[in-house]
């Protein structure tokens, strides 16, 4: 073992490394903190990260490990442990506040695996990227926009959770407010202001929902006077707020004289969605090129 | 029904699809039978005529309405009919696999039955969160990659049991890959398509709900295989277990869920249970 080339075997082992190492952490710092990289840390973070996957890549003539993270051997086994511990997230009840395989995503062996894995993408794609130039193959560029696509939802994701505000306003007719409600409970005063004209409620003749909307009037710092509908898969988006339809007075129905909005914030989300597109056409091009031919 | 009249003009409606559907559906089957006989051309033709008049019958619906015919149950399913053997027709041509014209043809038949056979669902009851133009990509996408997914489970199941003690031949390994990569394909994009529409409308496009969570392990479980495929060296044997294991999960994720106690009122994707 440990014999160069290594094999799968040491990939498993390199996995099985990083899940103690996570137990441990897990015991001497408790989970993971992610509302400890809000703005500008995640950026810090990101921009170490990003150097770290550099220099691993550098460096991988020197140091073997690294030149090992950029193989079939170390993906697999990565993904295999992403696989059994993705396995017992779905088969446990994940919680707020929850501890160790309760609260999986703030479990460090979860989170050290994603991020080994998002380690592999990071090189393998320099590695890609480099041979580019000479082999421009269509290939090639799924591949990228594969791998890269899905490096970069995953780290913009995640780093940027911490950015995302989501407020719930509780709007009543006639009278504009600009108070939100934080998750935690705590009042916070918004940009924006917003009016509730009207609330929509229409049924079915069996009486299930057909309709939940709100006809309201937005108001905000950047003097901007906006009357529109708000219905539920409908949000309508102003100065990076996108306001959803979120609830109502369920015991007056259509007669609600008030309707919850949600108002979300997601500075990093042109990032995230970057990546989506780019795995959306990455998608494409592995269902018109298939597997290939085997060399 | 959606019939709009403007005045003097005669336009179309649900009650002509039924003359549409037969012919495109008997172009499609002639195409499959093409296909089975090795009549490439035939298989072709056949299945173009029959995309063309149906799409005929989407296009003069969407004139009629005056929008985009993908807002009803009965509209998106009318996408789904028209994708299906379009999708099948780009897997034949790439690959000549006899059968898929045949599946595809069968599955778009489904569509078109619920279609004729169900027509009340056409403006009846969607609740609001699934009124979106995301509805329909995101479930039919899905739909066909498990359908895809499936016949590779099945073949994988077939070389375990049947070649037991025989070595399964690298053409029938290779019809096994492109499945699953055109399963992977489809998996991907319906699980992307899922995430922008969570974001329209439940504020976010990954909140880790049980369903997602499972597709997450599905979609990981396929890019396994998909990467020991890979390998110089491999057990071939491993790699079918792998295959039929990930479709294990992949059930898990389509339904098994529902009976799954740790995400028993966890989950918002649970629209068809009794509520």
């Amino acid at each position: 073992m440990w014999n160069k080339p290594w094999t799968m075997k040491e990939g498993f082992l390199t996995g099985g490394g990083l899940i103690i190492a996570g137990m441990a952490l897990e015991l001497s710092a408790g989970p993971v903190v992610w509302e400890a990289f809000a703005w500008p840390v995640n950026g810090i973070v990101l921009a170490g990260f990003l150097m770290l996957i550099a220099v691993m890549f550098l460096l991988r003539k020197k140091v073997y490990a690294f030149q090992f993270i950029g193989t079939y051997q170390a993906a697999i086994p990565a993904m295999v442990y992403a696989v059994v511990l993705t396995i017992i997230m779905g088969l446990t009840r994940q919680e707020v506040g929850g501890t160790w395989l309760n609260n999986m995503l703030t479990f460090w062996p979860f989170v050290l695996i994603y991020v080994y894995i998002t380690v592999i993408l990071g090189v393998i794609t320099l590695k890609r990227l480099c041979v580019l130039p000479y082999h421009g193959h269509i290939r090639n560029i799924a591949f990228l926009l594969n791998h890269l696509g899905l490096f970069l939802a995953l780290t913009t994701a995640t780093l940027g959770n911490a950015d995302m505000q989501r407020v719930k306003m509780i709007c009543g007719i006639g009278e504009p407010e600009w108070r939100a409600l934080e998750p935690d409970g705590t009042v916070k005063e918004m940009p924006l202001a917003i009016e509730l004209k009207r609330f929509i409620m229409e049924t079915y003749s069996d009486g299930s929902p057909k309709r939940f909307a709100s006809e309201i009037q937005i108001l905000t710092k950047t003097k901007k006077n906006i009357e529109t509908v708000v219905d539920v898969n409908k949000p309508y988006e102003v100065d990076g707020w996108k306001i959803y339809q979120y609830g109502y007075d369920t015991q007056m129905g259509a007669q609600s004289q008030i309707s919850i909005l949600e108002l979300v914030s997601d500075p990093w989300l042109p990032l995230v969605y970057t990546g989506i597109y780019m795995m959306l056409a990455g998608a494409v091009c592995m269902f018109v090129l298939g597997r290939g031919k085997r060399v | 029904m959606y019939v709009c009249f403007r005045t003097g003009e005669t336009r179309m409606s649900w009650e002509q699809f039924i003359y549409f559907a037969i012919v495109a559906v008997l172009f499609w089957a002639a195409g499959a039978y093409g296909a089975w006989r090795n009549k490439t051309n035939i298989a072709y033709t056949a299945t173009i005529l029959g995309l063309l008049i149906f799409f005929g019958f989407i296009v003069s619906m969407w004139i009629s309405l005056e929008r985009p015919p993908l807002r009803t149950m009965g509209e998106t399913r009318l996408w789904y009919s028209f994708f299906l053997p379009l999708a099948g027709l780009i897997v034949y041509s790439r690959w000549k696999y006899k059968w898929i014209l045949s599946f595809s043809t069968v599955l778009a038949l489904v569509f078109i039955c619920v279609n004729l056979f169900k027509p009340e669902i056409h403006d009846k009851t969607l609740m609001p969160a699934l009124q979106s133009p995301w509805f329909a990509p995101h479930v039919i996408v899905y739909m066909f990659a498990y359908a895809v997914l499936g016949a590779a489970a099945l073949m994988a199941l077939i070389g375990l049991i049947m070649k037991s003690k025989l070595r399964i031949t690298n053409s029938e390994f290779e019809i096994i890959d492109n499945l699953v990569y055109v399963g992977l394909a489809f998996l991907t994009i319906g699980m992307l398509f899922g995430a922008l529409w969570a974001k329209e409308a439940w504020g976010h496009y990954w909140s880790w709900d049980p369903k997602e969570t499972w597709a997450a392990i599905t979609w990981l479980a396929y890019l396994v295989y998909v990467h020991y495929r890979q390998l110089p060296r491999q057990n071939e044997r491993l790699a079918l277990w792998i295959l039929i294991g990930s479709f294990v999960l992949l059930q898990m994720c389509w339904w098994g869920i529902n009976y799954l106690p740790s995400a028993q009122g966890t989950s918002v994707h649970t629209y068809n249970m009794s509520e």
